[in-house]
């Protein structure tokens, strides 16, 4: 018995290794893959295809981007970092305001107001009403603005941070008021710096959303000198998708400069360049913010 | 009677109003958000007048002529796109809720199973990496893979004495790479949501159930799973109330407006964009509030089923 359990035991953590350990593999290998092909140099990759170790090690393309397009990749980097930075601190103090406001229980009409967030998610005019008012009334085509206002608010997240401030006691509110502080001293002084955990993962969320955002750009912006980093990349994929479907005729595909497979690639590690870097310190930290924050009551 | 009706509301309307003066500064501070989402969700809500008409830019969204209900019509028998698209839609759904359950769950089980420090370390860092990535970003992996001339599989084809498929030009093959891709972007996040309801799980009762003899199977079959099960059925409702929208990132990022792809992988969504553009606005924003309504009522009976489970407390 006491065998047979020991066995037992023992093969569910050895399939636990082997699960994990292939999982990992499987997310990461992609990855790997795309890095060693911007490495390699083209002719051997259009001989051998892509493979796991970069062939014929080259920083070819790398050079060859920027000296070809490096004015471009910059120009768009520019644009999405700008996104990014001013989407993300907007988004911030927008959305901690109002999660702070609607936490506070002596607020009459807080449900009201989480109704009226929550009806958003609930149901929605859907796409096109969204588009015309944005293009006729707020005329956002080909403006930066409609890279980081429609995104500006995520009631999500607002859901989230209010989880957290609710964590605060009431009584620490109380007190600061005695002492003649308001509702917004007592959120910047008080509730912010209590809630430094929860804002700073809702803050990579929005930014991640900020950097990772190509569909306000296809929506709005035709207009290639405001073309964010993702959405420079979609593009040059999207080129290649229609000539690998066949149903461009040949002749037209001729014309059209395709990129090659190692300038793709290394426009897919430029792209998320930042995300790499940054990734071992945020990794972490964003996984405890959002167990602290998944955790209800 | 009229008076005192009246009276009552006056009443009542100084009470809002004073509630509103005493608590300025809360209020103050919802409105930038509560503006955000005037502008971007109530306001276009008049816009869905043109599924009802013939919409043109010139005579605006109340001037067009009005046409009934001419434009479902279109969409469910003139030319039948509703039940391929709503079948794309549910059918790469479903598959995402079934893996998106299994998937991660067994991550965070065997995540609690596996010992080395640094083992752990790297596998989860690994797992939630993809998360971190634009479908756009995935879309170049996936065509990484799937190129014709250099994609890897083909590659490994061609060294196994295989044909070569030219994967691009073969719409069978799409639902399961779309739901594969979506499985390896959300299954790290997800994971650690089940992760944060394990850790919040009473020890003793495992310690419990060691020492009157039960293995690690039975531990997870009898502890672990039942105790996770509030967790999952939250998620799976959740993701049962949004089971008619697609995730337009994920089709668009991956396949692109690859026409010879279109009829396996268009989902509402992307049909909703791509009719836009051919179709014309009514027609599109037709098949925009047919997507709401059901959303509108699938996440009603989801969120009944959340109460009837959790004691009353509904997803929302």
């Amino acid at each position: 018995m006491k065998i047979q359990k020991s066995f037992s035991d023992r093969l569910l953590t050895t399939i636990a290794y082997l699960f994990m350990g292939l999982f990992a593999v499987i997310c990461l290998y992609p990855l790997i893959l795309t890095l060693s092909v911007s490495l390699s140099s083209e002719k051997n990759v259009a001989i051998h295809g892509y493979s796991i170790l970069p062939q014929g090690f080259s920083l070819n393309t790398y050079i060859y981007i920027f000296a070809h397009s490096g004015k471009k990749i910059l120009r768009s980097y520019g644009i999405t970092i700008f996104v990014t930075a001013v989407g993300t601190l907007g988004a911030l103090l927008i959305t901690t305001m109002i999660s702070f406001a609607i936490s506070v229980k002596t607020l009459k009409y807080r449900n009201v107001i989480a109704f009226l967030c929550n009806f958003t998610i609930i149901f929605s005019a859907g796409l096109i009403p969204w588009y015309i008012v944005c293009i006729n009334y707020y005329h956002l085509r080909n403006s930066i603005l409609a890279l980081i206002l429609p995104s500006i608010f995520s009631v999500w997240n607002m859901f989230l941070l209010r989880t957290y401030f609710s964590y605060i006691p009431p009584s620490l509110y109380e007190a600061a008021k005695i002492d003649g502080a308001n509702y917004f001293k007592i959120y910047y002084k008080i509730a912010l710096p209590l809630c430094k955990t929860g804002i700073l993962t809702v803050g990579l969320m929005y930014a991640l959303q900020y950097w990772n955002d190509w569909w306000n750009s296809l929506m709005f912006i035709n207009d290639k000198k405001l073309f964010p980093l993702q959405y420079y990349l979609y593009n040059i994929l999207s080129n290649v998708n229609a000539i690998s479907s066949g149903l461009v005729p040949s002749g037209a595909a001729a014309n059209i400069a395709l990129p090659a497979e190692t300038v793709k690639m290394a426009v897919t590690i430029i792209t998320i360049g930042p995300i790499i870097f940054l990734y071992p310190f945020v990794q972490k930290f964003f996984i405890n913010g959002i167990m602290t924050g998944a955790v209800k009551e | 009677m009229i008076m005192r009706a009246k009276d009552g509301r006056i009443k009542k309307k100084n009470g809002l109003l004073k509630e509103i003066n005493d608590n300025k500064i809360l209020y103050l501070m919802c409105l930038p958000a509560l503006v955000v989402l005037l502008l971007f969700c109530y306001i276009p809500f008049t816009g869905i007048w043109m599924a009802f008409t013939d919409y043109n830019v010139v005579d605006g969204i109340f001037g067009s002529k009005f046409v009934g209900l001419d434009n479902f019509r279109y969409f469910f028998i003139g030319n039948s796109m509703a039940r391929r698209v709503t079948y794309n839609t549910l059918i790469i759904n479903i598959f995402c809720i079934i893996f998106g359950l299994i998937i991660p769950i067994s991550i965070a089980i065997f995540f609690n199973e596996v010992k080395g420090k640094l083992f752990k370390k790297v596998t989860q860092s690994a797992m939630f990496f993809p998360y971190f990535l634009s479908w756009v970003v995935v879309g170049a992996i996936v065509y990484g893979f799937f190129s014709t001339d250099v994609g890897m599989v083909n590659k490994v084809r061609e060294t196994l004495g295989l044909d070569t498929i030219s994967w691009y030009a073969t719409p069978k093959y799409w639902k399961p790479i779309i739901i594969f891709a979506s499985v390896w972007k959300w299954s790290g996040y997800n994971s650690i949501i089940y992760m944060a309801a394990m850790a919040g799980f009473d020890a003793s009762l495992f310690e419990a159930a060691e020492i009157d003899g039960a293995n690690k199977f039975q531990r997870i079959l009898y502890l672990t799973l039942p105790m996770l099960k509030p967790t999952a059925v939250v998620l799976v409702l959740l993701s049962v109330g949004r089971i008619f929208y697609g995730d337009f990132g994920m089709i668009y990022g991956i396949v692109g407006n690859n026409a010879s792809l279109a009829d396996a992988v268009t989902v509402i969504d992307t049909y909703v964009y791509s009719s836009m553009k051919t179709l014309g606005f009514s027609y599109s924003t037709a098949i925009g509030l047919y997507q709401s309504i059901m959303g509108l009522i699938l996440v009603t009976i989801s969120n009944k089923f959340a109460k009837k489970i959790n004691d009353g407390e509904g997803l929302f």
